[in-house]
């Protein structure tokens, strides 16, 4: 009997152990807090790659989008309702993936942000190379995200950091924004080149920052209607070497964000006019496409197939190198210099396979024969660029500039140049911000007549 | 350590029970006797048989017999019980050797105030002090519902709960239980279950993509509904406070059968079931195309749907002395879905021993080992290789047998549904130990003290072979998946408990009781994942593309409780308990919470003959809480997460920002109640009234998506549900030859979203389901078709199609031009409440009818009414890329045909969510069933207490006007909160969207008791 007694005295005694020491300050042992992340050396260089990632998605989101309301995706048959409405000029409210290029790119802003805090906040424990290279990388990606969001929305958040409610600005301020931000880029790494280490260990291998950077700049530019700044920032994007192509890879399991939306319910396919409305002699749609006569999708658009980014480990070019050259030549041309401009133009229709040695669109294409006058050089890039640059985003707010926004055009018509203006707000900035709601910020009103341009605000 | 310690602890207690076996005492006699109903004769099987003073017990067989062995010699009292009668005593002085009892008759009593329940009330408590109401189901009573699940038996007999099956996949098919409407958008909103003391894991996550959001079994399915004793359960905040800030939802406590003093007595049960689909449904079989030719179609259901056998084998042994008792049970059940190549089979064990240690020490040890193995498919929201999805969205006209070994892909979504059964694969193994150990010492006559130790350990295994070449596109999963994931949950449980009884003056009675309870859940789970399969061998070793998670959630709850009950001449019983609790989910400053309850009984009549026979009211006000999931536990902490690029590591904010001063929702509810049992015992009606008011309530709010986050687990608003619970038992005929009794349940919630801090809210991940202000949750929101305003009629364009609300080409761009159209304002908002989800009332009506005292007739129907589903898998049938709608078939006809329906009819139907929001109202014959005993001579001298045979059913017929497969399955039903449903609430229901059909089954079954 004194045996059981011992034995419930001897349980109670294990219980109240194990109840005193039942601590409720639990560690979350699955991801690393806010401190562990942005005060340690090994976590504000994950927060470079980390940033590196999120901008591959924006930017994935950011062509995605501006391909399907302007010529140049439609969806697969099996792709969603919202997707196969975008492609005919319609974007409602709350539409998923129009919400998407917004909350990716603010997120890619955030990440940029932490970066530039941390490598603030650790400043003496990074060589200064490294600290320069985190900085000017931030400042680029950042901008280029912010870019992208002036090409997606009549008016944006800038200041978003530490603050529970940003403010939206007007284009012309936030392009200011932007261009700031590229020049702090480029005077960052001019003062203190990046690190051996930054280059090694911290940069996407194939990823040359000066160069990205300056072609950034050039880009923006361009679009503040900046021709010197536009003109010389494209002459420092190097045209050759190994250099001049930086290459976003995804080696598996990541994948590339094309590869995200060739199948299934996001599913896209460049539209067969692309590849038609070209010159019978450009090859560049060998680069992007395989021609079909069959593929249709979900709303009986004619498709073709990708070929490049039919394999989920292609890499993504950040930009493509013909872009500095039809920069340039903008530039020239706006510049009245048009035979100069003429040559650069000539540069990007002549590049051909073994040409500079890098892998990218080959248009194949004799040089022009005659000197083209400056307004039939500015529509001769228009047209080059459709085809050099496609599926980058970029044709859209060349649509806007060119005043080609044609309106919504319904299946089975064939849009050609913008159908629209703007996409809406994001309902998840909607839904939180009161500097977002519908009163605050109405959607912007689409053009009634066409062609249109799109007025800044 | 803790297990460890777990073990060590059972073991010793096993070990000093040992040598008490053989201490049995000399001088004691065997009681025979049998209990038989009052009016009728007829024997009363399950009625517990105790010797006062003792804990000496048994229950009645089948015939009303028992046998009480080693009863101590002497004048004894033998008390009876059973649910539905008032007990009865017998005096009687036992001598050594056989001792008659008699025929001691029961007297049928609807409402039984002496009713013994434990829940809720810390210790042994009759019903009569108890200010809330709580019900009780026995073992008889899930036996003859020959379910395969505890919750499935449960369906239909309940005030108060709905309990809906939200799909057929076998294994139970993922049952959930709302206790009184939906209280909470986290947690599933799922009661507490505690078996056996244990507190235990009802998860119904699914550690494969088998459809993000289907239902397929939830882990209550372990268990073997043949070892229940009884359960008893609590619906509110107000019983439920002593469970602090995991009751909100309600409390199901579980106990397991104990063993009974006596010979050793075996039972064996087989029964031999089908299933079967109920009724196909209709699908474009025209057999003409868009162009009019010619084109062969298919009914696919043939080849997805067969008839599925189930059998099911269970063999239990009990028996004891006044030192000990023991109850092993051992089952094995092999149960095939209606849906071709799913299957569970479930195995078990059991072993509950009770041991007397000493005079006043009692140990209890139970220990439930369950292996369950199940094939399953994916169905509900998977569309790439799920079969439901694949058959809603496949075309009739393609066929899909294989040519050359070659299984046709179908020309837009999903996947064949005949390669799906033949080569995916979705293998599920669950090992699965619930045990526990209690003492319950009594130091003093009025001093109780108990301590439980419990353990529920899951190992939960989910492998996926899905082939290469398997689904459409050229994403990775077209190359092959391979998948294997490990899971471990463990709950450990321990309970300290003590309560003292004392009388301080005359007429008053006191008890004081106060407790401790600590619970620590810890989750792991290992992922290894693998794409680019080769072309044989189903392992992840077989890809060559490799990814691998790993996670490990851990959520500690400690709380302290103290009650004081106060009697009045066993007439009046006012209680007054807190708990104090604290739970390491919530932020420091916010974790320590106190949950008052207060409640009062008054007996006005007990027990009286004639018209009126017992008369109690009762009252109760209390307060709950209720934590995030397991998935969310770390809710508090802001972090950051992976996000590897280009093969580096890489982090970046969690979207998800943390909420440092996360706290927990609190529920107040009060109730007010009536028991009365009027005609002499023969009918009773137990009424309850609830008003509950949850504030706090959690869920993310939305934060400003510029800042580069998304949401935040904070208190967005508060929620009420008010209601009344009927329950009326009557015995109708009560003859020797014939006897008929009738259970009815009546239960009407209203519930309601009373303020929402953040904009109102798709609440189900995209799909309509809405958290809005002044609605119910839950409701459909969302574009319906114009009306013309002046009179009422639908508006339709010039082809006689439908004008959606907020489209613009439908209805103009402006308001003006909408007003225009519409004839005045009724169409200016762009979207509407277009449905509620949430029934208006649900009831069921059980019958049963004894004739003669062999063959006994039950049928119980089980009913949900007022309440509206949305019908998504008729509209993925309806979209043009299916096609293969009778209403699609409609848009083929040649013009002229009356039935014709305009081109783009059916486009345009697509988004108009009103168009596919159905009444979803049902009465099902959820049993029937018809048991004859064979107790010839012959037999009875094989089988002691004779032989049961049963014919039954379930799920028979379904009386509805609802259109599709079933109106009871719903794609949110179990897993709010659980894989990739961020945005998934608990208030989502009604929603069909690929569902697994709920199967009709038939089955016979015999026991042979020896």
């Amino acid at each position: 009997m004194r045996r059981h007694e011992q034995c419930a005295v001897a349980l109670a005694a294990v219980a109240c152990t194990v109840l005193g020491a039942c601590s409720l300050d639990l560690q979350n042992p699955n991801s690393p807090t806010e401190s562990q992340v942005t005060t340690s050396v090994d976590g504000v260089i994950a927060l470079a790659t980390g940033l590196q990632g999120r901008f591959a998605t924006s930017y994935g989101n950011f062509a995605y989008m501006a391909g399907l309301v302007t010529d140049e995706f439609a969806s697969t048959a099996a792709a969603l309702i919202s997707i196969s409405d975008a492609e005919q000029g319609a974007v409602p409210s709350g539409t998923a993936i129009a919400d998407n290029v917004f909350n990716s790119v603010y997120r890619t802003v955030r990440t940029a942000d932490d970066l530039l805090t941390g490598s603030d906040a650790l400043a003496s424990q990074f060589e200064p190379g490294t600290r320069s290279g985190l900085r000017a990388l931030a400042f680029a990606l950042k901008a280029e995200a912010l870019g992208e969001a002036i090409q997606s929305y009549q008016r944006i958040p800038i200041n978003t950091y530490g603050v529970t409610a940003p403010s939206y600005v007007g284009r012309i301020e936030a392009l200011a924004y932007v261009r700031a931000l590229l020049d702090s880029a480029a005077a960052t790494i001019a003062a203190t080149p990046p690190s051996v280490f930054f280059n090694a260990n911290i940069i996407t291998p194939g990823v040359n920052l000066p160069n990205v950077i300056q072609l950034f700049r050039a880009r923006y530019a361009r679009m503040a209607n900046d021709d010197a700044t536009a003109l010389a920032a494209a002459n420092l994007v190097a045209r050759t070497g190994p250099a001049a192509l930086s290459l976003l890879t995804f080696p598996a399991p990541g994948v590339n964000p094309y590869a995200n939306v060739t199948g299934g319910t996001n599913g896209i396919a460049p539209r067969r006019q692309w590849r038609l409305s070209m010159a019978a002699q450009d090859q560049r749609f060998v680069y992007f496409v395989t021609p079909s006569t069959t593929l249709t999708g979900r709303v009986g658009a004619a498709l073709d197939p990708w070929s490049r980014y039919a394999n989920p480990q292609a890499p993504l070019a950040i930009y493509f190198p013909d872009e500095a050259l039809l920069i340039k030549a903008e530039a020239l041309a706006n510049q009245s210099q048009v035979a100069a401009a003429q040559a650069a133009l000539d540069s990007v229709r002549t590049d051909c396979t073994g040409g500079r040695g890098l892998d990218d669109p080959k248009a194949c294409l004799p040089a022009l024969s005659t000197q083209l006058s400056q307004s039939q050089l500015l529509t001769e890039i228009y047209v080059q660029r459709r085809y050099e640059l496609f599926g980058t985003g970029l044709r859209w707010e060349d649509t806007r500039r060119r005043a080609a926004i044609r309106g919504p055009v319904s299946a089975p018509a064939i849009p050609t140049d913008g159908q629209r203006c703007w996409l809406p707000y994001a309902i998840g900035d909607r839904n939180a911000n009161p500097n977002a709601t519908f009163t605050a910020l109405p959607d912007p009103t689409e053009p009634a007549a066409f062609p249109a341009s799109c007025p800044a605000q | 350590m803790t297990l460890g310690f777990i073990r060590r602890g059972a073991l010793g207690l096993a070990l000093a029970a040992a040598p008490q076996f053989v201490s049995a005492q000399a001088t004691t006699g065997t009681v025979r006797g049998r209990v038989t109903e009052a009016g009728s004769g007829r024997g009363v099987a399950d009625a517990r048989v105790t010797v006062t003073g003792t804990r000496i017990g048994a229950s009645s067989g089948e015939d009303g017999a028992f046998t009480l062995s080693g009863v101590p010699t002497g004048a004894r009292t033998i008390t009876v019980r059973r649910i539905g009668y008032q007990p009865a005593t017998r005096t009687l002085t036992v001598n050594p050797g056989d001792n008659a009892a008699g025929d001691i008759r029961l007297d049928v009593s609807a409402v039984n105030l002496n009713e013994v329940v434990v829940t809720g009330s810390a210790a042994p408590t009759e019903k009569r002090k108890v200010g809330t109401s709580i019900a009780s189901v026995d073992s008889a009573v899930i036996s003859r519902a020959q379910a395969v699940t505890v919750d499935q038996a449960l369906q239909g007999k309940v005030a108060g709960a709905q309990i809906s099956q939200n799909s057929g996949s076998p294994g139970g098919g993922g049952i959930s239980v709302r206790l009184r409407g939906t209280n909470s958008f986290i947690s599933g909103s799922d009661p507490l279950y505690i078996v056996d003391g244990v507190i235990v894991d009802n998860g119904s996550a699914q550690l494969a993509d088998l459809g993000t959001r289907s239902n397929p079994q939830n882990r209550l399915a372990d268990l073997n509904p043949a070892d229940i004793e009884h359960i008893e359960i609590i619906r509110g905040a107000a019983a439920a406070a002593l469970y602090g800030s995991r009751a909100n939802n309600g409390v199901v406590q579980i106990f397991t059968k104990r063993g009974n003093i006596g010979r050793p007595r075996f039972t064996f049960t087989t029964r031999v079931a089908e299933s079967e689909l109920r009724e196909q449904q209709p699908f474009n079989f025209y057999p003409f195309n868009e162009n009019g030719l010619p084109v062969a179609r298919f009914n696919y259901q043939n080849d997805i749907f067969h008839r599925a056998p189930t059998t099911e084998q269970n063999l239990t042994i009990e028996g004891g002395n006044d030192q000990t008792r023991y109850y092993l049970s051992g089952n094995f059940s092999d149960e095939n879905g209606i849906l071709r190549s799913t299957s569970s089979q479930r195995t078990g064990a059991r072993a509950n021993l009770q041991q007397q240690l000493t005079s006043r020490l009692v140990g209890n040890i139970t220990a439930n080992y369950i292996t369950t193995s199940n094939q399953l498919q994916a169905f509900g929201e998977q569309n790439d290789y799920g079969i439901m999805g694949s058959l809603f969205f496949a075309p009739t006209n393609v066929d899909f047998r294989p040519v050359n070994g070659i299984y046709p892909l179908p020309p837009s979504l999903g996947t064949n549904p005949l390669l799906a059964i033949d080569r995916i694969r979705n293998p599920q193994t669950i090992d699965r130990f619930i045990g526990s150990s209690k003492l319950t010492w009594t130091p003093l006559t009025n001093l109780l003290m108990d301590y439980t130790i419990g353990v529920d350990n899951t190992g939960f295994e989910q492998d996926q072979f899905v082939p290469r070449g398997a689904v459409l596109g050229t994403a990775p999963l077209a190359t092959g998946r391979s998948q294997s994931v490990f899971e471990r949950t463990l709950v450990v449980n321990q309970d300290g408990v003590g309560s003292y009884n004392w009388r301080p003056m005359g007429a008053f009675e006191l008890r004081t009781t106060a407790g401790g309870n600590y619970t620590s859940q810890r989750v792991r789970t290992t992922q290894a994942t693998a794409n680019g399969l080769a072309p044989v061998g189903d392992l992840v070793s077989a890809g060559s593309v490799f990814s691998a998670t790993q996670l490990d959630i851990e959520l500690r709850t400690l709380g302290f409780y103290g009650q004081q009950e106060i009697a009045w001449r066993n007439k009046l019983f006012l209680t007054g308990a807190v708990r104090y609790d604290a739970s390491s989910t919530f932020a420091p400053s916010e974790r320590w919470q106190a949950f008052p309850k207060l409640s009062a009984s008054y007996v006005v009549i007990a027990n009286e003959p004639g018209m009126l026979n017992n008369v109690r009211v009762r009252s109760a006000l209390g307060w709950a809480g209720s934590q995030p999931g397991i998935l969310n536990a770390y809710s508090q902490y802001i972090s950051y997460t992976q996000l590897p690029f280009a093969g580096r590591p890489g982090f970046v904010n969690d979207v998800n920002f943390g909420n440092p001063s996360l706290r927990n929702e609190r529920a107040r509810e009060w109730e007010v109640g009536t028991d009365v049992g009027v005609f002499d015992g023969r009918a009773g009606l137990e009424a309850t009234y609830y008003n509950r008011l949850v504030s706090d309530l959690l869920f993310f709010r939305p934060l400003a998506t510029s800042t580069g986050f998304s949401r935040q687990f904070f208190p967005i608003g508060s929620m009420s549900n008010k209601g009344l619970e009927l329950m009326l038992t009557t015995t109708n005929v009560n003859r020797p030859n014939f006897g008929w009794t009738s259970t009815a349940t009546y239960t009407h919630n209203k519930n309601l979203v009373e303020s929402l801090d953040i904009q109102d809210f798709q609440s189900a991940g995209g799909y309509p389901n809405r958290i809005r202000a002044g609605q119910p949750a839950g409701v459909f929101y969302g574009s319906y078709a114009a009306r013309n305003c002046v009179t009422g009629a639908l508006l339709l364009d010039s082809l006689g199609r439908y004008r959606r609300s907020n489209q613009t080409v439908d209805l103009g761009a402006t308001l003006a031009q909408r007003e225009a159209i519409s004839g005045g304002t009724c169409n200016d908002s762009l979207n509407n409440v277009i449905g509620d989800p949430n029934p208006k009332w649900m009831g069921s009506f059980l019958n049963e009818f004894t004739f003669g005292k062999k063959l006994r007739v039950r049928g119980l129907l089980d009913g949900v009414f007022g309440n509206k589903i949305m019908n998504l898998s008729t509209r993925a049938q309806n979209a043009g890329i299916a096609s293969n709608s009778k209403a699609y078939e409609r848009e083929l006809l040649p013009y002229g045909d009356p039935r014709k329906l305009p081109p783009g009819f059916n486009a345009r139907t697509q988004g108009i969510f009103e168009y596919w929001v159905e009444d979803g109202s049902f009465v099902k014959l959820r049993e029937l069933s018809a048991s004859y005993t064979l107790n010839w001579a012959a037999v009875r001298r094989v089988f002691g207490e004779g032989v049961d045979l049963t014919v039954s059913g379930r799920n028979l017929w379904v009386w509805t006007k609802y259109s599709g497969y079933d109106p009871e399955i719903n794609l949110f039903g179990t897993n709010a909160g659980g894989l990739q449903s961020v945005q998934t609430t608990a208030a989502d229901r009604g929603f069909d969207f690929g569902g697994y059909p709920i199967p009709r089954v038939w089955s016979v079954s015999a026991r042979f008791t020896y």
